[in-house]
């Protein structure tokens, strides 16, 4: 009989059983709210290996592709067939801490009296407590924090896997996916594993998710509006742009925003609460970028900083509270776990440290968690790729100078980096280069000339600046400069949802943005192959200048 | 590396460095074909070569201007010098002993050359192995990968005429009837153009213009599968594989090559 195999751990399999079984026998949980009869779509695995060797689809999985299946569902047909499935990957942290806050809280709703006012309108009668619900939708990873609205304290923070992968790792294949026979699903699933997680939330804080009573989602353009049931195909075709960005230019909205009842998103908190959404910076750069800009403070800016939101879509801001450039950065998810042989997002398990040392010493390495290595993720590669250029293992090329094909990063467990692999990091971490450098460039000044350089997304926190800086991931600043700001989104979003008066201030910030696309520069294609190289970014003072394209 | 090399039995040039490029080169009927574009040419050609294969940009640009200042002609500066030296860089990439980022300042150099060639060249002398027609399609502006299949294909010895981006279908078929090519080469990066390659190959069949030439489409997102489903005669993942599908669909248009050695080129270079 062969093994059912899950993150290292294994049971011998038996015809009949589906994964969902397995899981319960591992104590893994799976999310669900249907009784596992494959309706609710949580219950989503990835099943690695042994595909061949579970039952066929069934009609309620018909709108998965690829390697994914439904738990409820999949069941071992071929009991000699080596499965090897994954969840979801969720990680949970409880946190208490004040809301970072650059605006005095003005809560839009609050306690007067026995009731509970949502403005001037009394929603509910008050019982024990006023909470609200922030959320960054990533493409890759959603975080949310759920935010004690009397005391405008954070008191948990949550993040898990985009439940979407089936539909592609990046924002084109989920619009071509929408766009398909199963449109809407995307949106479906995305809510059922929000509303799963919240709840899990509530019976951790011991409260009743009806006594959450505003929200306010962030997002990249399309991961925002698929979670309104906004058609996104526009976002897909030139010029890039949302619906709702195609309306206000029509003069049939005043903002990007977006404001609903949960009822009407199926969101499942006290259904009357507000849900609301900042407005989009324009094209690709979402309201996720609006919600940093207002946790940096962009708004009190008087000198020139800049933001690097790096994910799967870069985003890059220049300026100051007057004005601002901005562009989004195709990267791609090589930084993100994705198209590297041994990549993994920043979940327990991925090596977020590395550091060599020229004597050919081994190499030593630290995980998230202090679990055993099971790949590497962005903060990890940075250090890498920083490493094995200061130690001289690798050229600027990404080629190494022994003529390897491979560096094994952790020899233990038999994990490394390839040669294609550094092509593909290579060419994502160009692809932020552009951004930076022509940003900087149409902005008109230097990388010495930034005062402050912001760096948000996933696994900021955890880069060594000094290395990103080594290998051109980010501008040449001092890296005394560099502030490294994390999940500057849902830090923005949770600002938000304390103050009416920052979603005022963020209404005037986006109107004061130029979007920067970049293929506009006509020497985009020597920037790109300049940006390939793992060096620091060296911007010709000559070449800046407003004037220059 | 360089102990693995295998000796070479003669020396074409008296330059090492060019020499230990070549040495990369292994499989006979290659050998002999690349041996062939450095024999009896002047040194200062395979300086440029191999300044190209180390994708020395500011050496190509001297070198370049050197060689026309001293009257060689633009065709021989660009047959014998950047395009041999792409040719190197052609099959090192395929062979995996280079990636992308090395194929890129190789690229780089070589424009750097074109700078100085391109606005005096005259139609070469030599009989060109067939005419490509290149764009990124409708919507896209991606064309880093497509330029990078240009410079090889100019490398193998075909004429192309380059569309750019965002191209129509009118435009293609405008160019195909206008430059008789036999091969038209699709490119596009996003998943949301890639259909624009089908609605393109609809727009020759509509024209009853289908039969005409053959066509290839490559990017990304492309894949072999989505190739034939959208009626295209072939696909290819790189660089590489786009000179060979181009080789093997005039091969085929010729009727020098069965279709057999189309499907082969596709094998080889999967
Ligand atoms: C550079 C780049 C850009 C540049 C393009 C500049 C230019 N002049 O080309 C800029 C910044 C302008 C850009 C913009 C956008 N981009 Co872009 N971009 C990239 C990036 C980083 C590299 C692409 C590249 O040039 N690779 C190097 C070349 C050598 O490889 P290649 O193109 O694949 O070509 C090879 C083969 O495919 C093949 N080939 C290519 N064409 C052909 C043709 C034939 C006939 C054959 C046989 C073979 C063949 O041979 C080539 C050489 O080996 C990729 C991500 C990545 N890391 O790959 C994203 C990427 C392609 N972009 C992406 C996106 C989403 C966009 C935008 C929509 C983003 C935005 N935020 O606005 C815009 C769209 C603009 C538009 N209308 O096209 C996505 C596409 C996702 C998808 N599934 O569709 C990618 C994959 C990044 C990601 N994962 O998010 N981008
Ligand atoms: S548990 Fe609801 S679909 Fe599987």
């Amino acid at each position: 009989m062969s093994p059912i195999h899950h993150a290292g751990r294994e049971l011998d399999s038996a015809a009949g059983m589906t994964i969902f079984d397995y899981a319960d026998s591992l104590s893994v949980r799976v999310p669900t709210s249907c009784g596992r009869s494959g309706e609710c779509h949580e219950c989503i695995v990835e099943v690695r290996s042994g595909m061949e060797g579970l039952t066929p689809p069934t009609e309620s999985e018909r709108f998965l592709r690829g390697g994914y299946r439904l738990a409820c569902q999949a069941a071992v047909a071929e009991v000699d067939a080596d499965v090897e499935f994954a969840v979801l990957r969720r990680q949970p942290r409880i946190l208490t801490r004040s809301v970072r806050r650059r605006t005095a809280p003005a809560p839009l709703t609050e306690r007067r009296g026995s009731g509970v006012y949502f403005g001037e309108e009394r929603v509910d009668a008050y019982r024990d407590g006023i909470y609200g619900l922030a959320v960054d939708v990533g493409t890759t990873t959603v975080a949310l924090n759920v935010v004690d609205l009397e005391r405008a304290e954070v008191v948990h923070t949550a993040s898990f896997e985009n439940p979407q992968r089936f539909g592609g790792s990046d924002v084109m294949h989920r619009i071509s996916y929408d766009g398909g026979e199963h449109s809407g699903e995307l949106r479906r699933v995305m809510l059922s594993a929000i509303n799963f997680e919240v709840g899990e939330v509530c019976r951790r804080l011991g409260i009743h998710r009806r006594r959450i009573y505003e929200a306010v989602f962030v997002g990249n353009s399309t991961m925002r509006d698929i979670v309104f049931g906004v058609d996104v195909q526009s976002i897909g075709e030139k010029p890039y742009k949302s619906l709702t960005e195609v309306e206000l230019e029509a003069g049939e909205r005043s903002t990007t925003a977006l404001e609903v009842r949960a009822r009407d998103l199926d969101l499942r908190i006290f259904p009357g609460a507000n849900v609301y959404s900042p407005p989009l910076v324009g094209c690709h750069v979402g309201s996720d970028v609006t919600a940093d800009l207002m946790a940096v403070g962009m708004n009190e800016q008087d000198d020139a900083v800049m933001l690097v939101d790096v994910g799967t879509n870069t985003e890059v801001v220049v300026g100051n509270r007057l004005r601002m450039m901005a562009a989004s950065c195709p990267a791609g998810p090589a930084f993100e776990g994705g198209a590297i042989t041994y990549g993994m997002p920043g979940y327990d398990g991925a090596v977020e440290a590395v550091g060599l040392s020229e004597d050919g010493a081994p190499v030593r390495y630290e995980t998230i968690g202090g679990a055993p290595a099971e790949g590497i993720c962005g903060s990890g590669l940075v250090d890498l790729l920083s490493e094995l250029r200061r130690t001289g293992r690798m050229n600027e090329l990404g080629a190494f100078n022994d003529g390897a094909g491979e560096f094994y990063f952790a020899p233990d467990r038999d994990m490394y980096v390839s040669r294609a692999d550094l092509s593909a990091l290579a060419q994502a971490k160009s692809a932020n280069f552009c951004g930076q450098w022509i940003v900087l460039r149409r902005y008109g000044i230097t990388p010495e000339e930034v005062s402050r350089l912001y760096l948000a997304g996933g696994f900021a926190n955890y880069v060594d600046a000094g290395h990103a800086v080594s290998i051109g991931f980010i501008a040449n600043v001092p890296e005394e400069r560099v502030a490294k700001v994390g999940n500057a989104s849902l830090e923005g979003a949770t600002i938000m949802l304390t103050s009416g008066r920052a979603r005022e201030a963020a209404e005037e910030l986006v109107r004061r943005i130029e979007h920067v696309e970049l293929e506009t520069a006509p020497d985009f294609f020597d920037i790109f192959v300049e940006g390939c190289m793992f060096k620091p970014m060296q911007m010709p003072r000559a070449s800046t200048g407003a004037a220059a394209p | 590396m360089e102990a693995h090399l295998p000796e070479t039995p003669y020396m074409t040039t008296q330059h090492a460095g060019l020499e230990k490029e070549i040495r990369y080169v292994t499989k006979p009927f290659e050998v002999k074909h690349i041996r062939s574009l450095f024999e009896g040419t002047d040194p200062i050609m395979h300086e440029i070569a191999f300044n190209l294969i180390s994708g020395d940009q500011v050496e190509v640009d001297r070198l370049t201007r050197e060689a026309l200042a001293r009257g060689f002609e633009a065709n021989a500066v660009l047959d014998d010098g950047l395009i041999a030296g792409m040719a190197v860089v052609g099959i090192k990439f395929r062979d995996n002993i280079i990636f992308v980022p090395e194929v890129l300042i190789a690229a780089r150099a070589m424009k750097a050359g074109m700078a100085y060639i391109e606005p005096i060249l005259s139609e070469s002398g030599v009989e060109p192995v067939g005419t490509v027609i290149m764009g990124t399609v409708k919507g896209d502006l991606h064309d880093i990968g497509k330029n990078l299949c240009i410079m090889m294909l100019r490398g193998a010895g075909f004429v192309v005429h380059d569309l750019g981006v965002d191209t129509k279908p009118e435009e293609f078929i405008d160019a195909v009837l206008e430059h008789g090519a036999q091969v038209l080469g699709m490119s596009a990066l996003l998943t949301t153009t890639m259909p624009n390659m089908g609605r393109a190959i609809e727009a020759f069949e509509a024209e009853g213009l289908r039969e005409e030439v053959s066509i290839m489409v490559g990017g990304a997102p492309v894949t072999q599968e989505f190739a034939e489903d959208m009626g295209a005669d072939g696909y290819g993942k790189d660089a590489i594989a786009c000179v060979d599908m181009a080789r093997a669909l005039v091969g085929v248009r010729d009727g020098s090559a069965p279709l057999e050695t189309a499907a082969g080129a596709r094998e080889a270079s999967s």
